[in-house]
């Protein structure tokens, strides 16, 4: 193998698990919210944009670390959630159908975002990157890689065992799984069910801010992320079966390495077409997911 | 079986308001302009109407077929067609499409399905920024010339707004007399629980389908007269945001009744217009009354269903709330 082609498979492959662990941590946060709660969240995508843009601010506008700045904005999602938990989330918890109606108010916090960032974050640049956390470059074999971005995808894959970890071991996870599979029979054997949803609504959106942040350290973000992040996120969801953690993990790290190996070939755009092509084609014939639970 | 007299007086207010609103602005274009745009919005509504209102379905694509049809009539018009021809068979091939993009709605329901939607109005928007050379992809296409007259000259100003006013008018009368008859009552029935309705002996499917094709009718009409009007389109003309704005005027207006739709696009479409410097803002003061119609109006300012649809569940659908 001459040098070029190992460059271009280990840039491949390191893409690939980056945006792979991006894509499954933020369609975990997405599929938590709506295997317990059943709210699809469509805000997702502009959650991690909100977080990429925040965490912007706080290191390049205020001068913050840009490590105390991720972890500042992580920290600010869960009042964040609270606050959104009590005013909207909360009042839909007995509502049937309710996924439609969720679907719905997610759709306008979209919107309302979309606005405010157009007239803020949009005049003010075009590209956002945070800056790095750790300085320099490490090179495997002849291809070189920013340890910012190796620092990135390490914390990231971190992230997911410790949420796999969460949500298989601990006494929450269980209580979470619990709801996940039957909300009643739950309630019976005295799990709070509200304080789950709200546990989880906090969660998922901790989630996604993190994956965002983590993001803004890889890669410049611009606006238009937002829309295709909530796309695909929606799309590992429903291909990996909603509520199905597993199923998010892995459709996730499959979509990353599909869009780090088409990016090769043709433009992101065929990337986008495949994946709603393969959404379309399980809402119609397996609404269930291939990883129902 | 045709409704009493008396109670089509709403349309006679509404037939003279449609017409008598463009010739009291004549003077100030930009304010006709406006009406006109409102008058486009009203058509539309009234599409989304029949479809959300009525059949219970929730189509997020629906500004993606309006734009399907904008775009084949520009192109036919490129080409050397003469507008009208160009439109029909631009907004006849976009009723078509719908009726196939719709085609999941009977295997599809609720939330899944508007997530279906949603995704194609995504592809849908996806091909026209990637589809360059007939769409001109991100830059849109401007200086769309207006609509030719048969005896030479060109539709504009005023002459405009009233072919618009009574398009908006045919529309809502089309809607009148089908929730009247006895196939509204079947979409009505397909509404509440489609179901029960295929064991009354409803053919669903053909209602369903019937359905989109008259809604998206509304919808690439609405965009064909739409493209000239404004002289300017992009794909963030006919992008999910104006799907979701559309759903909006049927669901603040309310839904299922036939002058909710009319009276939310008439107070929410000239919004950003009205806002002129502030024009950006728009899509924040349209997400926030999407939550509020959400939260606070889920059956609309003009009341929405009768049985109000919560109350309307069985009980036993209910979880328990946990204490």
């Amino acid at each position: 193998m001459s040098n070029s082609t190992i460059i271009i498979a280990l840039s491949t492959i390191t893409t690939g698990i980056m945006l792979g662990t991006i894509f499954s941590l933020v369609a975990v946060g997405v599929t938590i919210v709506y295997g317990s709660i059943w709210m699809p969240n469509a805000a997702n995508g502009q959650f991690f944009l909100l977080a990429a843009l925040f965490a912007w601010s706080a290191s390049v506008s205020w001068g913050l670390h840009p490590a105390v700045a991720a972890l500042l904005v992580i920290g600010i999602s869960v009042p964040f959630s609270w606050l959104l938990e009590i005013l909207l989330v909360r009042r839909f918890y007995d509502v049937p159908n309710r996924n439609i109606s969720y679907f719905v108010l997610t759709l306008g916090i979209t919107q309302v975002l979309t606005g405010i960032f157009s007239v803020t974050y949009g005049v003010w640049s075009d590209q956002f990157q945070l800056p790095p956390i750790v300085k320099g470059v490490t090179f495997l074999g002849p291809f070189p890689i920013a340890n910012n971005r190796l620092a990135a995808m390490l914390i990231a894959a971190l992230l997911l065992a410790a949420l796999f970890a969460l949500l298989r071991y601990h006494r929450y996870g269980r209580a979470l799984r619990a709801v996940f599979q039957n909300r009643e029979a739950a309630a019976l054997r005295g799990v709070d069910v509200r304080a789950i949803y709200r546990m989880s609504f906090i969660l998922g959106n901790g989630v996604i801010f993190a994956g965002g942040v983590l993001f803004a350290f890889a890669y410049a973000v611009d606006l238009t992320v937002a829309w295709t992040m909530s796309v695909t996120a929606f799309a590992i969801m429903i291909i990996g079966g909603p509520g199905s953690v597993v199923g998010a993990l892995i459709v996730g790290m499959v979509f990353g390495f599909t869009q780090a190996i088409v990016s090769i070939f043709a433009s992101p755009t065929i990337a986008a077409f495949s994946y709603l092509g393969a959404m379309l084609v399980i809402l119609l014939f397996r609404p269930s997911g291939l990883f129902a639970r | 079986m045709m409704p009493k007299l008396t109670r089509w007086w709403p349309h006679a207010v509404f037939i003279f308001a449609a017409f008598g609103t463009p010739v009291m602005l004549s003077g100030n274009r930009y304010f006709a302009f406006i009406a006109g745009i409102t008058l486009i919005s009203v058509l539309w509504s009234t599409g989304m109407n029949l479809l959300y209102g009525y059949t219970g379905l929730m189509p997020m694509m629906f500004g993606g077929i309006a734009g399907v049809s904008a775009y084949s009539t520009i192109g036919l018009v490129a080409v050397g067609w003469s507008f009208w021809p160009a439109m029909l068979v631009g907004s006849l091939g976009a009723s078509f499409i719908g009726v196939i993009l719709g085609l999941p709605s009977l295997r599809l329901r609720g939330f899944y399905f508007t997530l279906c939607s949603l995704v194609i109005q995504t592809v849908i928007t996806l091909g026209f920024v990637y589809f360059v050379n007939l769409t001109n992809g991100d830059t849109g296409i401007s200086q769309i010339p207006l609509p030719g007259l048969p005896g030479g000259g060109r539709l504009s100003g005023l002459a405009y707004d009233l072919v618009l006013a009574a398009l908006a008018v045919i529309g809502v009368i089309l809607l009148t007399l089908i929730v009247n008859s006895p196939l509204g009552r079947r979409l009505v029935a397909i509404r509440e629980d489609d179901g029960l309705a295929e064991t009354l002996g409803i053919n669903v499917t053909r209602q369903k389908l019937f359905a989109f094709f008259i809604g998206s009718m509304f919808a690439s009409i609405g965009g064909a007269l739409y493209a000239p009007y404004v002289g300017f389109i992009s794909p963030r003309s006919f992008d999910v945001l104006m799907s979701l704005n559309i759903w909006l005027m049927v669901a603040f207006g309310g839904r299922g009744t036939i002058w909710g739709p009319v009276i939310g696009a008439v107070l929410l479409a000239p919004i950003p217009f009205l806002l002129q410097d502030y024009y950006t803002i728009k899509d924040v003061v349209y997400g926030l009354l999407i939550i509020g119609v959400i939260v606070l109006l889920p059956a609309g300012i003009a009341g929405g269903f009768k049985r109000a649809p919560r109350a309307a569940k069985p009980a036993a659908l209910k979880p328990e709330p946990a204490r």
